[in-house]
């Protein structure tokens, strides 16, 4: 924390971490302005924004990571706050029962399971094998579990996102091919396959879908990246 | 008091965090530090649920606009391109085709799970 904290002191630290906030603020009224599309997630357009200040400036990656070191250590403690959502939900979780955690283990299963199978049949580096399969949980615990595996932290990050994305954009389509129709399934599918971006697009289509999404984020988060560590840690 | 309760609640935090990391790296526990933070997070709030409205006051900016911490991270997949690009259609099959394929798959055995008494309820109220 401290050396974080001494990097952001500095002029470019200021600097950076000003222009990172600003690009934010920024994302975030595109993304009003778009009501809430889910392709134009903030962190997509944050990112693009600061990606194009970089080369305009022709500042390098990892110095422009150095000097906002601040905002990726806030990363730990924000997930360790995640437990207060959790926390939230665990009525609502007593009240479904098993039923809705076998729900949720099934997505939780399957979704990074057949995402590693493509890439086991289709020959990618095994690096990228292990980093995919974080990717259904949300960003800061699927950080955290591929870096614990032997993945790559912020491959993570980008492969969480983007499934986010197309879960949130596709779902209608696959509900209705599906046959998806009560309210309490589309949440749990989205909220346990497409975690936050997931959540967030369920919150449009109702109260009951956006409940059931966030307990299938929160139980499959905390589920995954106490496993997938775990396994690889008894097969090593 | 609102003052005093942000402090509570973010030096609750920060000792869930710190805990969590000491006691990750000197076990050596296959658990990531932070998650070990939110577990020992959880407890705390278990036992003491009062804890919970300091610790949301801290908490919820950053937990709304955590987003923003993920830039520095992702930008990091620059260094990584190569192995991006020479792996596109496999990641892309990975990524979008599971995805896709998996959300329809939750959905239908959630449904089948749990889901079909409410779809009935709704139907039996739409007909009064």
């Amino acid at each position: 924390m401290i050396d974080a904290l001494a990097n952001t002191f500095t002029l470019s630290g200021l600097f950076w971490v000003s222009v990172t906030l600003l690009c934010y603020f920024v994302s975030l009224k595109v993304n009003v302005y778009f009501s809430g599309h889910p392709a134009l997630h903030p962190l997509v357009v944050t990112a693009a924004l600061v990606a194009l200040l970089l080369l305009l400036t022709q500042v390098n990656v990892p110095r422009y990571q150095q000097s906002v070191s601040f905002l990726h250590w806030l990363l730990g403690p924000v997930t360790v706050a995640l437990a207060i959502p959790i926390f939230k939900q665990w009525q609502s979780l007593k009240k479904y029962g098993w039923r809705l955690v076998i729900s949720i283990a099934i997505g939780g299963i399957i979704a990074p399971l057949t995402a590693w199978i493509t890439l086991y049949i289709l020959n990618t580096p095994i690096a990228l094998q292990l980093t995919m399969l974080a990717k259904s949980i949300t960003t800061p615990l699927a950080m955290e579990a591929s870096a614990q595996i032997g993945g790559i932290a912020p491959l993570a990050a980008v492969f969480v996102i983007v499934t986010g994305i197309v879960g949130a954009v596709l779902s209608n389509t696959m509900f209705t091919l599906f046959n998806v129709i009560s309210p309490v399934a589309q949440g749990i599918a989205l909220g346990t396959v497409a975690h936050a971006v997931g959540t967030a697009k369920a919150i449009h289509m109702g109260e009951d879908v956006a409940a059931m999404a966030t307990l299938g984020l929160c139980i499959n988060g905390i589920f995954t990246a106490f496993v997938l560590p775990l396994i690889f840690s008894i097969m090593m | 008091m609102q003052v005093k309760s942000r402090m509570i609640g973010g030096v609750m935090i920060l000792l869930s965090y710190y805990c969590g990391m000491f006691l990750s790296h000197q076990l050596s526990l296959p658990i990531p530090g932070p998650l070990l933070g939110l577990v020992i997070l959880l407890a705390v709030l278990f036992f003491v649920p009062n804890l919970e409205k300091s610790t949301t006051l801290v908490a919820l900016p950053f937990l709304k606009h955590m987003s923003v911490l993920f830039v520095p991270a992702v930008l990091g997949v620059s260094l990584y391109w190569n192995d991006i690009a020479s792996n596109s259609v496999a990641l892309f099959v990975a990524i979008v085709g599971t995805t896709a394929l998996c959300l329809g798959l939750t959905g239908w055995f959630a449904g089948k799970l749990m889901g079909e008494g409410n779809v009935i309820r709704s139907d039996s109220k739409n007909r009064r």
